[in-house]
This record gives structure tokens, sequence and C-alpha cells, in this order.
């Protein structure tokens, strides 16, 4: 299905259309979630809410400000960063990520290693080490590249250039895993 | 920046994992728009980020699945029960938009009635604003009537303390024996010691633009002009020049502004010291 019909469907409030974006990407939107909540129980209930939004505010989504997935991401994310906020979990996560990296994990990619994803480790093995470093700390832990500038003394260029270089070697290879 | 530049500045990369702020997702779209490269490059950046999101990702668990599709099912698919088309959910979004219709109606209404009563409002504003500044003027007039009034005031006061203190004797001058205007009638006020002298007109015909009442002190050196006679202003009290010495008082009609000597063909009122 292409992004029209999908779009159509949705607004039409379909439910065969429904179930066919659920299929196609629950798996990635869910993962955005988990990327940015460990607990997997708060991940589904967030899940929940944010595709639940997505179905509903079909009719607010804009063409001409970005593709659908870039919206039912950022939906995603900020159904996230709402939680996060909220009482229910503190934010201590991402600090104790700092500690251990800081305090002796050097060089090794903890979350990395976490992720069950098929082919992961294999594509991230493409990467050079200041590339996995930014992919790291950006895409699986959550950090903003002015986080990372300051954090770790990169100047934000670098920190540009390096996501956008790793990004283009993952994009070389991400089709044929 | 040239397209280039700006496609290899790694922005469109932060824009897809929700680095920007929204000014900068707005300078994003804009640039996407107006240049198809970056579109392209955007589109693209997209689907890797699907691809990798997909492949990092997660299947979420059945349970959510079902309870997400049984929230859906309370309100918000358009389920046509017993297999009818299309015909239900077109009445169903018929019944969803009639009440944007009624406020898009109601709305208009509003707009219409505010835009006729701010009309309304600027003209009376208008005219309470004349009016006010016509009081304003009014009220300038009236203050300028009471200054000038008080003025007058003072002076009549003034004249009336020097008449009272001063030693004044009254020297009447009449017309009636001359052939200018034989009931006219003029008192002259004179107090020797301070040399000061009033008159006052009883009655005296108005005299043309070209000419003036002239008083003359006649003494021993002759007469001398001591000051014009205003002939409306009657009994009030024209204060003149000062006179030491005067045997009579006399009034003529001299040319406007008054001359060096009286021309005494035309003496209108004549009167002597007692």
């Amino acid at each position: 299905m292409q992004e029209e019909e999908i779009l159509k469907g949705l607004r039409a409030r379909d439910r065969k259309t429904t179930e066919y974006l659920y299929e196609k990407y629950s798996r990635a939107l869910f993962g955005v979630i988990r990327r940015m909540i460990a607990d997997e129980d708060i991940c589904e209930e967030v899940f929940h809410d944010a595709f639940i939004k997505i179905t509903r505010k079909i009719d607010q989504y804009d063409e001409s400000k970005g593709r659908l997935y870039t919206w039912m991401v950022n939906i995603c994310r900020n159904s996230a960063i709402d939680k996060l906020r909220s009482k229910e979990i503190s934010q201590s996560t991402k600090t104790e990520t700092i500690d251990h990296f800081v305090f002796g994990m050097k060089g090794r990619y903890g979350t990395l290693d976490q992720v069950e994803g098929i082919g992961v480790k294999e594509l991230m093995e493409l990467l050079n080490e200041d590339q996995k470093f930014v992919i790291e700390y950006i895409y699986f832990k959550g950090f903003t590249h002015m986080e990372i500038s300051e954090e770790f003394d990169i100047p934000l260029g670098t920190v540009k250039s390096r996501v956008r270089a790793a990004i283009q070697v993952l994009k070389k290879n991400i089709e044929r895993i | 920046m040239n397209i280039q530049e700006y496609i290899e500045s790694g922005k469109l990369e932060l824009f897809l994992l929700g680095e920007l702020t929204e000014r900068e997702c707005e300078e994003v779209i804009a640039m996407a728009k107006a240049h198809p490269e970056i579109q392209k490059e955007l589109d693209s950046l997209e689907k890797t980020m699907f691809a990798l999101d997909e492949l990092t990702g997660s299947t979420p668990s059945k349970g959510v699945k079902d309870k997400i599709f049984q929230t859906l099912e309370e309100d918000f698919f358009n389920e046509n029960e017993a297999g009818q088309a299309v015909i239900t959910p077109k009445e169903d979004r018929k019944v969803k938009t009639l009440p944007w219709k009624a406020f898009a109606v109601a709305a208009s209404f509003l707009a219409i009635l505010s835009f006729a009563s701010a009309i309304y409002y600027a003209s009376k504003f208008y005219e309470t604003n004349q009016r006010f500044t016509a009081l304003l003027q009014d009220q300038q007039v009236m203050a300028d009537n009471l200054d000038q009034v008080r003025l007058q005031n003072e002076e009549a006061n003034s004249r009336l303390d020097r008449l009272v203190a001063g030693d004044f004797q009254r020297v009447e001058m009449v017309g009636e024996t001359l052939p200018m205007q034989t009931d006219a009638k003029v008192d002259v006020f004179w107090d020797r010691q301070a040399q000061e002298v009033f008159v006052a007109v009883n009655n005296l015909n108005s005299l043309s633009a070209d000419f003036d009442y002239q008083l003359w002190a006649i003494g021993e050196d002759g007469p001398i002009g001591i000051g014009l006679v205003d002939p409306g202003e009657k009994f009030t009290l024209q204060q003149m020049q000062a006179v030491a010495d005067a045997g009579a008082f006399a009034i003529t009609i001299e040319p406007k502004g008054g001359s060096e000597s009286p021309n005494l063909e035309k003496l209108v009122v004549l009167g002597e010291v007692a």
C-alpha cells in the first residue's frame, strides 16, 4: 500500500487500513519507544496510547510537513517523553548509563549488546569507532547531539558530520541485511 | 549555503532523529519544499531510519495489539455491520460534520455582529469626541471671558478707589450753546492736587471711523490735548492725561488719533472749572 492509500483509508476510518498500518509500522515504532524507556510494561502502555493518538489525529497530519513515518515517530517519541517526565518514571536511567560508561565500561557498547535485532551487530561493525560512538549515544541511549558535544567535548559540527557519515554507512548496507 | 552543503550538514539526519527545534524543523521542511534534491535525500534517509528502527525494534506483544484494536473498535472504525456498503458511513460523516457547519455559521454570524458593533462604536466614539472638543472650546472661551471681566473689574475697582480717596472736582461740560450737538453732556472729574482727570460720558453721539473726540484742558498756556474720549463707554470713568492747571475743559471732534491743537469749529461741549 502506498502512503496516499494508507492516508485515504485512515481518514475514512477503515479497519483494514488500520490493521495494515499496524502490521507495517508497529515493530519500528515500538522500537523507538523501547530505546527511550527501559520498562517493558510502560513501553507497551506508551505504544498503545501513541498508536491510538496516530489514528485519531490523522486528520491533523499535514503531508507537506514531512512523511507519514516521521510524523508517527514524532508522536511516539513525544508520548515517551511525556511519560518520562511524568511522576511514574524517574529520569535516572540515562544518568546511570553515563556513569557506567565513565567508570570502567569504556569501549563497551552495553546497550548495543542488548539489542536483539537480527543483524544489528553486524551492521554496527561496519561503522568506525567515531561513527559507532555517536550512533550509540544518540540512537540507542537517547542523548541529544548537543549533550554529546558538551559531555565529551566534541565540536557540534563534528558530531553532526559523524551522525551524517554513520547514517550514510547504515543506508548503504541496511538493505543487504 | 548551497544545496549539497545543506544535505551534507547532517541537519536532515537530526531532523529525522527528532533533534531539531520547531524552528529548525520548519526550516528543513521549507528547504525540502524549495529544493527537490533535499526532499529526495530526506525521503531516502527516512527509509533508512525506518529500516533501522525496524531492524533494531521489536514486535509488541499480542496483548497490546488486541487492546489497541479494542479501543479503536469502540469509537473509531466506520463499521458497516451487516455488510452494508457505503451509505451508513456517509450518513455518519454527515452527522459528524453537522456541528462543524453550525459552528461555522455561528462564528460567521458572530464575526459580522462584532464587525457591525465595531463600526457602531467607532462612530459613537467619533461623535462623542467631537462634542467633547466643542465643549473644551466653549470652556476656553468662557475662561477667557472671565479673565477679561476680572481685569475690567479690577480696573474699575482701582478707579473707584482713586475716586473715593482723591479730592475730585466735578466739571460739567454741555453742548447746549454749541452748534454741534445740543444735548451733548460729559462730566470731567479732576483732582487738582493729584493732577488726575477722568471723564464720564453722559450723552455723546457716535462718530464715523475717521474721527475722534478729543478732550482739552484749557489753562493759561492755551488748550492742551489730554486724551481721546470714547463716546460708546457711557457712564464709566475714562482716565485722561494728567493736568496741573485748567480753567475749563472742552471736547472737539478731531481727525482720527487727535490733533495738536483743537478745531474750534467742531467744539462739542464746554465746561468751566468752578
